[in-house]
């Protein structure tokens, strides 16, 4: 695995997303957590047991599976490769990819409320 | 003829006073409506529109010496303007960093360097001396000491006002409403304005230079309160008035109601 996800920080951004009326995709943060998690895993199989380490305090076990069945791999986001495998496919890293844009624009957006917030 | 000039720029240095200071009061009487993260920054430019005021307080009256020709008054009250003057930075550098950074500590520190500087220049400026002379326009001073004008240029005052169009681009760079915009980028341009002009004022040894210089001191101020107090027609002009709004409030209201509504008005096709 390249580099920890930083789940307080995705739970911000998805926050503020759901709070602009985007309740799926970057503003679900089980979604987040699910695509990061395979992005980071890119060049190996994502079990369960990965993608669980985050999303344990968020999601019981069945949503999780849910989702990757009915979002991941229903739009071709993910290939099952074993029983409980998964792997990532280009289509799935180009949301990843997605995914980190819209953390950049959240940053930019605080930034600038946080400047125009203290603005007397 | 020596009389009209001068009484000129009394006339401009006493409204830059009142209108200083009297914006300063303003600022500070609304501060029950700022959050609690913009008060550093409100208290920050009462402090810094209160020291214009202070320095052009003892100017006027600076001016009114030269013009009754008491040249002893006229220089104390030069020496006396230098103090408000030489730490006008420090309220301003505090401001920008805090709006910027976020951290009252830094923008503390920052503005401390920036008192040290001002401390400096008074060191200088009181230790050489200055050689004056009185025209038809204005009291003119020169400073003897070179680092002391040095000091002045660089540390107070091409620091901040890099730092001002610094925080003037991130705001223009950005989408931010009309209104906002407009009450963010006012503000700046006005303090950078008065702060400029200020330096050009104290400078200068062309008199009708120093008039014009307080005459775009006075626009500066004017044109601060301007931004947070835009007058109705403006407002208009401008597109960014602030419409109030009364919340149309009638519970239980559900898209299937006004559906409803709708169906019932037309003919029965939907039913």
């Amino acid at each position: 695995m390249s580099d920890e996800i930083d789940v307080e920080l995705e739970q911000k951004v998805a926050d503020y997303y759901k709070s602009i009326g985007i309740n799926q995709g970057p503003g679900d943060i089980q979604y987040r957590l699910i695509l990061k998690v395979l992005e980071n895993n890119s060049d190996r199989i994502t079990e369960f047991a990965d993608i669980r380490k985050y999303t344990d305090q968020f999601a019981d076990r069945g949503s999780i599976g849910s989702k990757i069945k009915t979002i991941f791999q229903l739009e071709g986001l993910v290939k099952k490769v074993k029983r409980g495998g998964y792997k990532v496919t280009d289509k799935g890293l180009m949301a990843a990819s997605f995914l980190k844009s819209t953390t950049t624009f959240y940053k930019k957006v605080k930034r600038m409320s946080d400047i125009i917030e203290r603005m007397p | 003829m020596m009389v009209s000039g001068l009484l000129l720029n009394i006339t401009i240095c006493f409204a830059i006073t009142l209108s200083s200071f009297a914006f300063a009061w303003v600022l500070a009487r609304s501060e029950p409506e700022h959050g609690d993260k913009s008060k550093p920054a409100l208290w920050a430019l009462v402090i810094f529109w209160t020291l214009v005021g202070f320095t052009y307080l003892p100017t006027t009256i600076r001016m009114i010496a030269a013009y009754t020709q008491n040249y002893g008054l006229d220089q104390m009250m030069y020496n006396l303007a230098a103090i408000p003057f030489a730490f006008v930075s420090v309220p301003l550098v505090y401001f920008i960093i805090y709006v910027i950074v976020g951290n009252k500590k830094v923008s503390g520190y920052v503005s401390f360097v920036f008192m040290i500087f001002g401390s400096a220049y008074l060191t200088f400026l009181y230790s050489n001396g200055v050689n004056s002379t009185v025209t038809e326009w204005a009291s003119l001073f020169s400073v003897n000491s070179d680092i002391a004008i040095s000091i002045y240029l660089m540390g107070l005052f091409v620091v901040p006002t890099a730092m001002i169009l610094g925080l003037l681009l991130i705001i223009l760079l950005q989408r931010v409403p009309k209104r906002l915009r407009y009450r963010t980028t006012l503000p700046l341009v006005a303090i950078s304005f008065v702060f400029d002009f200020m330096l050009t004022d104290m400078i200068t040894n062309i008199d009708i230079m120093q008039v014009f210089a307080r005459l775009f001191v006075l626009i500066g101020t004017v044109q601060a309160f301007l931004a947070y107090f835009p007058p109705l027609t403006l407002q208009e002009k401008l597109g960014i008035q602030e419409y109030q709004f009364d919340f149309y409030e009638e519970d239980d209201e559900t898209e299937h109601d006004i559906e409803d509504d709708i169906g019932d008005e037309g003919d029965d096709t939907n039913v």
